[in-house]
């Protein structure tokens, strides 16, 4: 029993880091329909940015959170307007655009900061272990639980309850209808771009002090983003969720049985299978188009 | 007059081939003939994807895991025939034994033959694009998601290679490899016996896919690129085609990978590795994912010039931040790369 509970909160603590990285590849995937493989490199520049506004302005990781998402949020507003725009009639080639930009991204910051990894203290408040159902649990590692349960809550809210939410929703399902509506739908495009930004760097602040900060380690969650997304269907903020805690949890056990790296390769072979069955993924909303 | 000799593509794909035959007549340096070497082995990797991409619109973002895998069955080959350390000629690999492994494991024991090494190297990856091609394009799956799935594919193949380090040397990968023997012939890495010999399959391998492409099915490949529902409504088995296209181009990847491990004389997991294969779709878009040559010959341009750049790590950063520039730019303003836009001039 208490094997299992560990694996339990392990997964979840896995699935809360998944949530927060993918929620915002599937909110630009399900709005725009664009893939955006700088996406890891969003969360890396988060943890930069974390890790500047840390070591050299002498924040706390809490405090930071709002100035992270502001910076990104408008380096992914000016990503969108400059470049990501221009191709929205042509959406495969926005996979090599933004793959583009990824590569952009980290020669800058190899540049100017540095190749050599970087790490992060977790604030010393957080530092310690808690008992959690009879299990030793890091303090920080449920503090994120609970942060990822938050954002995916303030996204819902966003995008169910508030005026914005209508009008991004709108766009989702017809963007052109929208725009006769009088939906102006590229400044929706954008703050939407802008907002899934934000969310991925504030991701890659909280994930920073977990792993080691190192200008390639986007790539090791772009993949895994994905993956949450193609499985857990397009447009469904719910099939994010859920298919984030069956990945969270499924790599947590198989881990246990073999070791993480098998893990991981048997979980993407078991998304690639299950794709083969449900191409479009597991929790798709049944909409006329 | 030049125009009408520029438009012949066997014109110029001999002409090209034709010269390259010629690179080590002025290079002197074993250095730089062996640079030259691995250039256009990458090279052919790019025609590998241009002809999966660009003419049959799978873009494949896994493309370097057949690559990765026929230089591993190379590396497999060619490491038997080295003198084991510890346990003689024809023994154990040097690393098996620091991994405590006491048998060679059987799927190692058949390329104690040179000829199955060279076979596994082009039906291995072959194999694996046929089980691909069942699972994507049996499910119509396609767009987005072949790209994604065929970038997790690699990344599986990846991690599996990390992880037994016992049976593949894990993140070392291959090393201290035998030089190529076939029959008196020995191909030295840094000489130009081994430069002819990948020369002479470069030539085979880009007249071979420029007969496909302009065969009736390299045409079913385009047609399904510019419209995969009107081939299917004509009759055609998309499928089936796409996945043909797809062992066509891990065919040649493996070709390319087993080239590349001879004149590395090394096979390393960074051959199957997320950047390895970022590169080859930069390669193809800036040269022209619709021209075999095009890609070809993109290819070998960026990595000459990252390889003349590489001497100092400031440098190489700089390089590569100005080829995702030149890339972004590319998909933005060129969609058909510099052949197309030569393409567009000639007409």
């Amino acid at each position: 029993m208490d094997f299992f509970i560990s694996q339990l909160i392990s997964g979840l603590s896995m699935t809360s880091i998944l949530l927060m990285v993918s929620l915002g590849l599937a909110i630009i995937y399900g709005t725009t329909g664009v893939i955006n493989m700088a996406h890891g490199e969003f969360v890396m520049i988060g943890a930069y940015t974390s890790w500047i506004l840390q070591t050299k302005l002498g924040m706390g990781l809490i405090a930071s959170i709002i100035p992270i998402f502001i910076i990104t949020a408008i380096m992914g507003f000016l990503i969108e307007r400059l470049i990501i725009r221009h191709l929205y009639n042509r959406l495969l080639d926005t996979i090599l655009a933004t793959w583009g930009i990824g590569v952009l991204l980290q020669q800058l910051i190899r540049l100017t900061v540095g190749s050599e990894l970087k790490y992060l203290k977790i604030p010393p408040f957080m530092a310690e272990s808690m008992n959690l159902f009879g299990q030793e649990v890091s303090i920080y590692r449920v503090f994120i639980f609970l942060f990822a349960v938050a954002i995916f809550f303030l996204a819902w809210f966003i995008i169910y309850k508030t005026s914005f939410g209508i009008k991004l929703r709108a766009v989702t399902q017809n963007k052109d209808i929208a725009s006769c509506f009088g939906i102006n739908s590229g400044v929706v495009y954008s703050s939407t771009f802008a907002f899934g930004t934000g969310i991925a760097a504030v991701a890659g602040a909280f994930v920073a002090p977990l792993k080691s900060i190192s200008p390639d380690m986007g790539t090791n969650y772009i993949i895994d983003a994905f993956m949450v997304v193609v499985l857990g269907g397009v447009e469904s903020l719910i099939g994010t969720a859920a298919s984030s805690l069956i990945i969270g949890e499924s790599s947590s056990f198989l881990a246990s049985f073999s070791n993480d790296t098998l893990a991981k390769a048997l979980v993407l072979i078991m998304i690639i299978v299950i794709l083969r069955i449900k191409p479009q993924g597991l929790f798709t909303k049944r909409i006329r188009s | 007059m030049t125009k009408k000799i520029l438009k012949n593509d066997y014109f110029i794909y001999g002409l090209v081939c034709f010269s390259l035959f010629f690179v080590p007549v002025f290079l002197d340096d074993p250095f730089y003939i062996n640079k030259s070497s691995t250039y256009i082995c990458l090279g052919l990797l790019a025609v590998s994807l241009s002809l999966s991409w660009g003419y049959t619109g799978i873009l494949n973002l896994g493309n370097a895991v057949f690559f990765g895998l026929g230089s591993y069955c190379m590396a497999m080959s060619l490491k038997l025939k080295t003198d084991a350390v510890h346990t003689g000629s024809g023994g154990l690999p040097d690393f098996m034994v620091w991994n405590n492994v006491e048998v060679l494991p059987w799927f190692w024991e058949p390329f104690y033959s040179l000829t199955f090494g060279v076979l596994a190297g082009i039906f291995v990856p072959v194999l694996l694009a046929i089980v691909l091609g069942f699972f994507i394009f049996r499910g119509r799956i396609a767009g987005v998601y072949v790209a994604i799935i065929t970038l997790a594919v690699m990344l599986v193949v990846y991690l599996i290679i990390m992880d037994q380090q016992r049976f593949t040397g894990g993140f070392n990968g291959i090393t201290d490899l035998v030089m190529l023997k076939v029959g008196g012939l020995e191909f030295d890495a840094y000489g130009s016996s081994a430069y002819y010999l990948i020369a002479a399959v470069m030539t085979i391998v880009i007249f071979l896919s420029l007969l496909i492409t302009k065969s009736r099915a390299g045409l079913i490949f385009q047609a399904i690129r510019d419209d995969e529902n009107r081939v299917r409504f004509l009759g055609y088995s998309v499928g089936t085609y796409k996945t043909a296209a797809m062992c066509l181009s891990a065919a040649i990847a493996g070709i390319a990978g087993m080239l590349y491990t001879i004149v590395m004389e090394f096979a390393s997991p960074t051959f199957l590795a997320v950047p390895l294969s970022l590169s080859i779709v930069i390669w193809c878009a800036v040269g022209g994912r619709q021209s075999l040559l095009g890609s070809f010959l993109g290819a070998i341009v960026i990595t000459a010039g990252q390889g003349f750049l590489s001497e100092t790590e400031t440098f190489l950063h700089t390089w590569t931040l100005i080829m995702g520039l030149v890339f972004v730019l590319t998909v933005l303003f060129l969609p058909k790369g510099i052949a197309g836009a030569f393409e567009k001039y000639l007409r």
